[in-house]
């Protein structure tokens, strides 16, 4: 059974178009890379799925329930956890306190006004847990907002993270960011998704990042799935290399 | 039934007034992004000077000299304190300082013409009543609901139809994209301000007519022009004035069933279009959140 | 929160001995007892405010309904100040849970304008009904009750009412710190930091607006009627819009993200207020919205953010 599967979703903007009749499908497991042109739809397409804004047709499963319609909370209750191409982050404070929101949301406990010690404990291990996989530990007394672009990313990843996902999706990930950082971003995305078996749905412009890590790919044009398959097929794929070939020229 | 007419009749006068003033603040809220807590201020401060300078310029001047003056009060304002605020996203500077600014204008005005009531002097032709039955319809009245209707629909027309208009209500869309356009933000928020403003001196200077003048008169207007203003739908020109229209005739109906409750039924109206339509009347989903 | 332990504890010692040292720099207990109320009110909105970054504008109107509530008790049901305080607590509380659906959903200078909105309900209630409230006049009638302590009575004049003020401003602060500390704190912070990140981590965020909204009630509406209590007397003006500026520049003063922010603003507005009126009686409104002025451009964090630069809450 399909994690994800999305069936003849269409949105618009006025008389913008901006998804016609989208489907997709992925597994769980997978690394799945969603790739286009500028204005091809990507990030639209993670708004449909994370419930920024509704969809005005199709249907959208995950996990084997239909969410359409449910509100963006819920969502993330049932696994869907997303970050964003312009980092979302709390920035005053901390990098463990960024986190731990996270986790308390995660253990049901948010509107706890006094928690019992032992709870206090659970919670400060998750957070140390996270900081641990995502390599932050060092940093984790840190205020967000001094921390370079790169960390902060990781950081909202860790904050993802946070709510045991069951998909992650993940909004250009390395983007704005140099050579070492997107070296060190891809290495956490693939040990999540190798160490942690994470299932991750990611939009990206680095083709070196995409056909490096992912399993399967979709290239959306114009609001419409070009081509689906893996990296080698879409590689081959003559309208693939015609639709960024005409992007470029 | 001649009441209710009366009553109703009264409501609308001062639905109109709320209109004005709520067209003005909404304008500043949206393009200046402050809630102006000294609207009102500015008002009773039309209608002083308006008040001030009748015996020198007769009821037709101080009509255009209150406003103007309110207006240019308004720039200096602008320029030397509320300008800053644009840097702080965050709404509780705005509403500090014109807050304090509204204490200020109180005190002022209560400093230099005494606090209690003035009254202002109309022209008499304009004081009798136009019809014998209708005995409330004065000239002034029907003098009042025209000189606002014009307003309105003089600012209405300057926003479609000028270029600076199209541009104020651009920058209410996107001020970033119509910065970037190379429109001079700066100069545009600074009119857009005081056009607001002597919108409110303006309608001081219409309700120097009809109440009495007091230095606190301005403290419930403020309250009744934020009402207009979410029940017509924050963000909505338009629907400022339909809020205000409306809590007016609501208030001036009520007034002639249940007096007791005549203040506090624009409230209720209020948290009953909250609770049906969260945005108000005409606030659309998603603008200005 | 090791580092902070001496500055709590110089606070609270001075708080606790107030009376004996206020008197020496020109202060009086009354002037203590009410800068401990404005602080406990303003601590209240703080929450709302500073913590969960809502701007609200109606304090005020919890504030007046706890003033209310001490009050109407007093007169109708029993002589007992302890009855009083709670009734008042719970007037603002209830008022401000059952609004909290109607303005939960706007934030921004929106949500501003709709507390201060729905306030003013409370005001023109409390100004109309004249046989229940008393109208324009304000509600008379009623004074403060001695406390009875198995056959002992303390009459809760001047010093020993600002200890009863003391008691209850130690359970509200006790009660927002602990709050700050908790799970439930650290949402509403998340909240204040960044709301669609919160959304998106599955936090329902306008509940706990809701939340932090009906909390700042109760808290107003303890304060208030420790107010109520201390002239004998509450009047519409404690519900007015006015009222609740007065206590946004408290937080904002003192540094609304600061815990003991609202104190320190207390301290100085109430001080300032107190001096002024008696030096220029017809034009101290001239001087507080001048102070509003100064303080805005000038002294945006409060007098705790220019101490502590960079301080973060809980």
């Amino acid at each position: 059974m399909s994690l994800l599967r999305l069936e003849n979703v269409s949105r618009s903007f006025g008389r913008l178009l901006a998804l016609q009749n989208l489907s997709l499908e992925m597994d769980e497991g997978q690394l799945y890379a969603v790739i286009g042109p500028n204005g091809a739809g990507k990030t639209t397409l993670f708004n449909l799925i994370s419930g920024f804004f509704p969809a005005n047709s199709g249907e959208i499963w995950f996990d084997g329930a239909r969410i359409t319609r449910l509100a963006p909370e819920r969502r993330v209750a049932a696994g869907l956890v997303r970050t964003f191409q312009i980092t979302e982050i709390f920035p005053e404070l901390s990098v463990f306190e960024n986190i731990r929101i996270g986790v308390e949301a995660q253990m049901g406990c948010s509107s706890k006004p006094w928690p019992s010690q032992s709870l206090a404990r659970q919670i400060n291990r998750r957070v140390e847990e996270i900081l641990t996989v995502t390599d932050l530990v060092l940093r984790a007394d840190r205020t967000v907002s001094v921390l370079t672009h790169g960390d902060q990313r990781v950081v909202e990843v860790a904050i993802a993270l946070s709510r045991r996902p069951k998909l992650l999706l993940l909004d250009e990930p390395t983007a704005g960011m140099g050579r070492a950082e997107t070296d060190h971003m891809v290495n956490l995305i693939r040990s999540l998704h190798e160490k942690q078996k994470l299932s991750i749905l990611f939009i990206e412009h680095d083709m070196d990042v995409v056909f490096g890590i992912a399993d399967r790919i979709s290239v959306l044009h114009y609001g419409r799935v070009l081509a689906a398959g893996t990296p080698k097929e879409i590689a081959a794929d003559p309208r693939v290399q015609a639709a960024y070939l005409g992007e470029a020229a | 039934m001649e009441l209710v007419l009366f009553d109703g009749f009264n409501g609308l006068i001062q639905g109109a007034f709320y209109a004005l003033m709520a067209l003005g603040l909404s304008l500043i809220i949206s393009l200046n992004s402050v809630i102006n807590f000294a609207h009102g201020g500015f008002m009773v401060v039309g209608a002083y000077l308006a008040f001030a300078l009748a015996p020198y310029l007769g009821f037709w001047g101080a009509l255009i000299a209150g406003p103007v003056l309110t207006g240019i009060l308004g720039i200096l304002v602008e320029r030397f304190l509320v300008r800053y605020l644009y840097a702080r996203p965050d709404p509780v500077y705005s509403l500090l300082l014109t807050f304090g600014l509204a204490l200020i204008i109180e005190d002022s005005v209560r400093s230099v013409w005494g606090a209690g009531g003035v009254p202002f002097a109309i022209p008499s032709w304009l004081d009798s009543p136009v019809s014998e039955t209708y005995f409330f319809i004065t000239g002034y009245r029907v003098f009042v609901m025209s000189a606002i209707t014009l307003a309105a629909g003089a600012l209405f027309a300057f926003l479609r139809l000028s270029r600076f208009g199209v541009r104020i209500r651009a920058g209410i869309l996107d001020l970033e994209t119509v910065a970037a356009l190379g429109v001079n933000v700066y100069l545009l928020r600074a009119v857009n301000f005081a056009i607001g403003i002597a919108l409110a001196g303006f309608a001081g200077v219409l309700a120097a007519g009809v109440l009495q003048l007091s230095p606190t008169m301005g403290n419930d207007v403020i309250m009744a022009t934020f009402v207009a203003i979410v029940v017509g739908g924050i963000g909505s020109l338009f629907g400022s004035v339909l809020g205000g229209l409306l809590i007016g005739l609501a208030a001036g109906v009520t007034s002639a069933y249940y007096p007791v409750a005549s203040d506090v039924v624009i409230y209720v109206i209020m948290a009953i279009v909250l609770i049906v339509r969260p945005r108000g009347l005409l606030g659309q989903e998603g603008l200005f959140e | 929160m090791r580092g902070r332990l001496p500055a709590n504890v110089i606070i609270w010692a001075l708080l606790l001995t107030a009376p004996f040292w206020l008197p020496l720099i020109g202060g009086y207990t009354a002037l203590a007892s009410r800068i401990l109320i404005f602080a406990l009110g303003a601590m209240g909105l703080n929450l709302l405010l500073g913590f969960t970054g809502m701007m609200s504008f109606g304090q005020a109107a919890y504030f007046g309904l706890g003033g209310y509530g001490a009050g109407l008790a007093l007169v109708h049901l029993a002589s007992s100040s302890w009855l009083a305080v709670l009734i008042g607590t719970l007037a603002g509380g209830a008022a401000a849970l059952l609004i909290g659906p109607l303005v939960m959903h706007r934030r921004g200078i929106y949500f501003a304008m709709i507390t201060v909105a729905v306030g003013q309900i409370f005001y023109f209630i409390a100004e109309r009904w004249d046989s229940f409230t008393g109208g324009q006049d304000g509600l008379t009638g009623f004074s403060r009750q001695p406390l009875h302590f198995s056959g002992y009575a303390i009459s809760l004049r001047d010093v020993p009412f600002y200890y009863f003020v003391l008691f209850f401003f130690a359970i509200g602060a006790g009660l927002v710190a602990l709050l700050l500390h908790s799970p439930l704190g650290h949402t509403f912070v998340a909240i204040r930091e960044n709301r669609r990140r919160a959304t998106f981590l599955g936090i329902h965020v306008e509940r706990y607006v809701w939340a932090s909204f009906a909390i700042a009630g109760l808290i107003g509406g303890l304060a208030g009627a420790l107010n109520a209590l201390q002239n004998n007397f509450i009047s519409p003006e404690n519900l007015y819009w006015v009222e609740s500026g007065n206590f946004v520049i408290i937080a904002v003063l003192g540094g609304m993200r600061s815990f003991w922010g609202p104190l320190i603003g207390s301290i100085i507005f109430i001080g300032v207020q107190d001096y002024v009126s008696s030096i220029l009686p017809n034009n101290w409104e001239t001087v507080i919205g001048a102070l509003f002025i100064v303080v805005v451009l000038f002294f945006p964090t409060g007098v705790l953010g220019i101490i502590r630069r960079g301080v973060r809450p809980a």
